[in-house]
């Protein structure tokens, strides 16, 4: 990865006011092919609401959102899922009255291109996707049941597998393991660690630490809708604003055990 | 085909039931009969059409009978004032009715909920006080003034379907196997949408639909093209209920028709394939039954939506079908347990 490739996504000096309230603050970031960009910060420091910014479903109040050499900016959610980028929510959003694999199959059939009229049947491509993308997050043998049998898990399982069924070129992931056991967690992470090399881009939002630095390549973290700090993941626990604004020393010196503990196996 | 759209048990049944309706006027010719077979035909198509907007979309239009009178009264018309065959004019009422659908469904694209049941209501009600207030004469027949939407009396002798030259006094069977063709047709339609892409456009926006449109699909379209497919074959069946009943006149907007309709898909299973079938049959026999007692007839309808509403929420599709489900289920897992 050369620092010179243009950037797949990229944001450029983004605001995003309610009123006089500045959720997300004059921010601009790179995001690299394949990289896995990590987004931490305090509750209300505009993590969210730059996700809900880039993927249109609340156009930024200012600046610029780049996708690939195309400004995204102004263009509806479904015209941005189009583009390739495609989301995950915090609140497990699900289609309720669907079955698991229809749940996928929304994404697949709707979320590559635009159609102008949908067709009659669900065309061969997007059911061999539904199966396949079902099969990679491990519930081929449920797709059949209703989607709200899911549990937790299953619901985050199966919104990855939508979002992955638009082929994004880069996927917003907000707090994907809130609320899973540890050993959920680290079969969410077995999937997430997959998708460079399926050529997807991520964004990450996450709250658990521990997730957030083996997984990302580098992190941003945010106060106030502003940058607080971005580098490496192995920085963070000794930047003293991060210890100061978010992390508290306690965690920042568990986290840096942590580090020290993985360290010999991540290299 | 029908097989991949409905599976092979229900698609037999289909058939069968078909067969059976198909069969009864020449098992009983009584006109009276055959006349309320008629009318399910029609007004089961109205109810199946509304469902898909209703319980597939999630859309809580009120507007279905303002779409029937619609199509209704644009047959009439062609053939009043224009002289139009009614063949001519039935597809042109149909294409008509899609465009006022397009227009409520434009509409109400930034309302949800219960918003979208009052501004659809409130257009409905603005067309039928337009119709019965119009007192200006659009032309003289005969030195009598004629209204262009014939106000409260509606539109008359504008010409029938050529049966009663064809068949004599046995026209109603024509009209029957008219109004059969009507449901069949609209039926089977509905299926290839609601098993198809469309079906899962319009359940995915009506279940999350910022979820649904962060996923491709673009609402706009898709809440255009729901009310359009719908507004279509109700119209189409506000054409044929013009032709066999040889008018077009305000009562076609009775709240009471609207209430029953609702009732009828409520009681049959809202969002289900058979739900509007099955609701406006037993309806209607329920009201047959009732007619006896006609003081209570009112009353008896009102239990018995209220039993429904309260017992089988999910109607009586949604009933049998998850006993059917029950089934498979307890069968699937003895055979987990013996294997």
């Amino acid at each position: 990865m050369t620092a010179d490739q243009a950037p797949i996504l990229s944001c450029r000096n983004v605001s995003k006011t309610f009123g006089a309230l500045a959720a997300v603050a004059n921010l601009s970031f790179d995001v690299r092919q394949g990289e896995v960009l990590g987004i931490g910060g305090p509750n209300g420091a505009g993590k969210t609401t730059l996700f809900e910014v880039i993927s249109g479903l609340s156009p930024a109040s200012n600046g610029e959102v780049v996708l690939d050499g195309e400004d995204i900016t102004r263009l509806t959610p479904h015209a941005i899922c189009h583009r390739g980028i495609a989301r995950l929510f915090q609140l497990n959003a699900s289609f309720d009255g669907l079955t698991m694999l229809e749940n996928v199959m929304v994404g697949a059939y709707f979320g590559k291109a635009s159609r102008l009229l949908p067709g009659l049947r669900l065309d061969a491509g997007s059911r061999r996707r539904t199966r396949d993308l079902l099969a990679l997050v491990g519930l081929a043998d449920r797709a059949d049941l209703p989607m709200r049998l899911a549990s937790v898990l299953e619901r985050k399982l199966i919104m990855l597998a939508g979002a992955l069924a638009t082929e994004p070129k880069v996927l917003l992931m907000d707090e994907p393991v809130g609320g899973l056991t540890p050993s959920e967690i680290d079969q969410v992470a077995e999937v997430v660690r997959k998708l460079p090399s399926l050529g997807v881009t991520v964004l990450l939002i996450e709250h658990v630490m521990r997730f957030l630095t083996q997984l990302s390549d580098r992190v941003l973290i945010m106060h106030h809708g502003e940058r607080l700090f971005e580098g490496a993941p192995d920085r963070l626990a000794h930047d003293p604003d991060v210890v100061s604004v978010y992390l508290g020393v306690d965690a920042a010196t568990a986290l840096k055990q942590a580090a020290a503990a993985a360290g010999g196996r991540h290299e | 085909m029908m097989r991949a759209l409905l599976g092979r048990k229900e698609t037999w049944l289909a058939v069968l039931l078909v067969a059976v309706f198909a069969a009864l006027p020449w098992v009983s010719g009584n006109r009276y009969l055959i006349g309320q077979m008629i009318v399910f035909c029609l007004w089961a198509t109205v109810a199946m059409q509304w469902n898909l907007v209703l319980g597939y979309a999630g859309i809580f239009s009120l507007a279905q009978l303002a779409l029937y009178a619609c199509g209704a009264y644009a047959t009439a018309m062609l053939g009043f004032f224009l002289g139009w065959s009614l063949w001519a004019a039935m597809p042109v009422a149909a294409i008509v009715t899609t465009l006022l659908g397009l227009v409520i469904g434009a509409a109400c694209l930034r309302l949800r909920g219960a918003y979208v049941a009052l501004l659809t209501l409130a257009i409905a009600q603005v067309i039928y006080v337009l119709i019965i207030t119009e007192a200006d004469c659009f032309t003289y027949i005969d030195g009598v003034c004629q209204q262009l939407f014939g106000g409260t009396r509606g539109l008359t002798r504008f010409g029938d379907l050529g049966f009663r030259h064809l068949f004599g006094y046995k026209f109603i069977y024509a009209d029957f196997y008219l109004a059969l063709a009507l449901l069949i047709v609209s039926s089977i339609i509905m299926l290839v949408i609601i098993r198809g892409p469309m079906g899962l456009a319009f359940r995915a926006l009506r279940d999350n639909p910022g979820y649904a449109v962060s996923r491709g699909i673009n609402r706009f379209k898709y809440q255009l093209l729901v009310f359009a497919v719908s507004a279509f074959f109700t119209g189409l069946a506000g054409a044929v209920q013009a032709a066999h009943f040889k008018s077009a006149g305000p009562s076609l907007f009775s709240p009471a028709l609207l209430l029953f309709l609702l009732a009828a898909i409520v009681v049959g299973g809202v969002g289900r394939f058979w739900g509007p079938i099955l609701g406006t049959a037993l309806l209607m026999l329920a009201d047959e039954g009732l007619k006896e007692v006609s003081d209570y007839r009112n009353i008896g309808l009102g239990l018995l939506i209220a039993a429904f509403v309260i017992l089988m929420p999910q109607g009586l599709a949604g009933w049998s079908g998850n006993l059917l489900e029950g089934a498979r289920h307890r069968k699937s897992s003895r055979a987990a347990s013996e294997s």
